[in-house]
This record gives structure tokens, sequence and C-alpha cells, in this order.
């Protein structure tokens, strides 16, 4: 292989780990928010729930929270370019 | 209770089957927590040394004992054991470090290295006969990688950031203020607890869940060989035994290279507040 060719094909390898790093935090984060947002307002529903007496607050936060989680992500992540702007 | 786990745990395979067959009237040992549970080795007051212990212990002794006979006496023609530990250095720098710090995280290079080698040792552990057992399927060996990891990173933001930068790079940067306030518990919540809970558990539950998958078809091919139609059934369980091993050396290595890619990531995302 040429000089020029051994170039281009390290060049390609680091893309592909610059990308395969990128798609594993992402990933990972895409998720911790999911967890996150269905703990942090289930947890919120709860303790509302207990004080108006409505346990039904508890499942309610936890789906508000999914929303919440699933619309922030989306607007993070989602848009076109949006990954290169938040590239960690 | 757990004196009675004790008691069963930590025997040979066969044992463990209590050289139960099918068709000899006793049901399949099925493997569980006991499996996890090993009898001390040796105690000492209250603490008792255990096999798990043993091999966290061997394998970092093992790491350390590779790279210091690698790089004991560099030269610049290298030797065998000193090319190898340079591939090993190139690989953990070019796939996991540079595409996350770029140069700049050079000098993290030794803790990912030692991080990676680790627990991708500890891993390969429940595949080397005698050990037979992955340290990281007991949560209680990944909490202090967790923890070094965790609080490197909090470290690394509070110095680059500063405390109230910290946490202000942390919000999302022209959200309005009453979508601040619903996103602040989540990110709060993402970031200081399950940030660090799920580096942790995925390591944990991925290392658990091969061990008890190797023990399941170890088990059944043992349960299964007798001189009937069963002996077809073991066969099966045999060559499952033979998938799931090889699954688990792919496992093992992504396992180490995820844990370690991910703290990279963590390391950059505190030296970097732009990505926030």
């Amino acid at each position: 292989m040429s000089e020029h060719g051994k170039d281009a094909a390290k060049a390609s390898k680091t893309v592909e780990a610059e990308s395969r790093a990128q798609g594993l935090g992402i990933g990972w984060t895409v998720f911790s928010y999911m967890i996150a947002g269905m703990i942090a307002y289930g947890a919120i529903g709860w303790l509302i729930g207990r004080v108006v007496h409505v346990s039904l607050l508890f499942p309610i936060g936890m789906l508000a929270g999914i929303a919440i989680s699933t619309g922030y992500v989306i607007y993070h992540y989602g848009r076109p370019g949006s990954v290169e702007r938040n590239d960690r | 209770m757990i004196g009675s786990v004790r008691a069963v745990a930590a025997v040979p395979l066969a044992e463990t089957s209590g050289g139960c067959h099918l068709g000899n009237g006793c049901g399949f040992p099925a493997p569980g927590l006991q499996n996890f549970d090993f009898k001390p080795i040796f105690t000492v007051g209250s603490f008792d040394f255990t096999k798990p212990e043993f091999i966290a212990i061997l394998c970092a002794l093992g790491v350390i004992a590779f790279f210091g006979i690698a790089f004991r006496k560099p030269k610049r023609i290298p030797g065998v054991m000193q090319s190898l530990g340079e591939m090993a250095i190139l690989q953990v720098r070019d796939q996991i470090l540079r595409p996350s710090l770029g140069r700049r995280g050079d000098a993290y290079l030794p803790f990912l290295v030692s991080l990676f080698f680790y627990i991708f040792v500890c891993n390969l552990m429940e595949l080397i006969p005698f050990f037979q057992f992955p340290s990281m399927s007991r949560i209680g060996f990944v909490w202090p990688l967790v923890f070094m990891v965790y609080f490197l990173y909090l470290y690394l933001g509070f110095k680059t950031q500063g405390g109230w930068g910290y946490f202000k790079n942390m919000i999302p940067s022209g959200v309005p203020w009453p979508i601040l306030i619903i996103l602040v518990p989540v990110e709060v919540l993402r970031f200081f607890v399950v940030q660090p809970f799920t580096l942790g558990v995925r390591l944990f539950a991925n290392m658990f869940a091969g061990h008890l998958l190797l023990t399941i078809f170890m088990l059944a091919t043992w349960y299964l060989m007798t001189w009937s139609y069963a002996l077809l059934f073991s066969a099966g369980s045999a060559l499952m035994v033979l998938f799931v091993f090889l699954l688990e050396l792919l496992v093992d290595l992504l396992q180490a290279f995820i844990f370690t890619t991910l703290t990279a990531t963590y390391i950059a995302s505190s030296l970097d507040p732009a990505g926030h």
C-alpha cells in the first residue's frame, strides 16, 4: 500500500473509532435520561400523591418523567446536526 | 441462611449437582445465587477471604507483572514482551482514549490502560479452568472501580469549570426558564446517580448473567448424561457450553471496552463543558 493509502486507511480508522465512542456515549446518556426522568418525576408524583392521598400520581409522575426525557432527548440529539453540536 | 448457602457453594460442578442425573429421581440442580457465594479460604477476625477476592488480587498482580516485565528495560528495538505491551497500550490509546479525549487526554492513558486490562483479565477468569469465576459478577468488586471513575470526573469537572460553572454547564443553554425548572431534576439525577449506577450495573449484570448461563449449560450437560435418549440433549447442551464460552469471550472484551470508553467520555465531558 502506498504512503497516501496508509494515511487514508489510518484516518478512516480514526473516524470509525471516534464515531463508535460518540455513539456509545450518546446511547448510554439517552438511556440514563430515560431512567432519570422516570425516577425523578415518579418520586415527585409519589410524594405529592402521599400528601393528597392520590396514589395514581405515582405512575402518572413516572409517565410524565418518561415523556419529559423523551422530549428533551429529541430536542438535544434528534435534530439534524445536533450530534455534532452536542459532541462530547 | 447465609451459612447454609455457603455450605452449598464453592464445590466442584459434579458435587453441586450431587451426582444427580436424569432418572435418579432427583430434580435438576438449578444454579442460582448460591453459585456466587463461596466458602472462605481463610478468616481473619470477621473478615472472610474468598475465591473472588483471591481472583481479583491475582488479576491485579498479573496486570502489574505483565506491564512491569514488558517495560522493565525498554529498548529501541523491542523484544516480544515489550512489543506486546506497546501493542496493548496503543490499542487502548487509539481505540478508547484518543477518540473521546484527543491528544490532551494522554495524561489519563495509564489510568485507562490499567482499568481496561484489570477488568478484562478479571472477566476472562470465568473461562479459565480452576478459577471459573468472574470477580465482576459480584457487584462489590465493581463499585470501587465506579467510585474511582465517578470521583475523578467530578474532581476534574470542579477543577476545570469551577463549582458554579460545573452545575451551570450541566444545564443546556438557550432553553426557556419554565422548561429549565422541569429539566433540572432529570439532569441532576442523571448526572449524579443514574450515570455512575448504569456504568457499574451494566458490567456486573453482564458478568453475572454470563456466569449463570455457563453454569446452567454445564450442569445440564452433566445432568442429562445418561445412557438414554437424554444423551442427545446432553450433547446439545455441551454444544451450547461451547457457544456460550465463545460468546462470553466476546462479552468479556466488550464489557471492559465499554466501561473504559464511557470512562473516557465522562472525563472528556468534565474537561470540555462545550459538550453540554
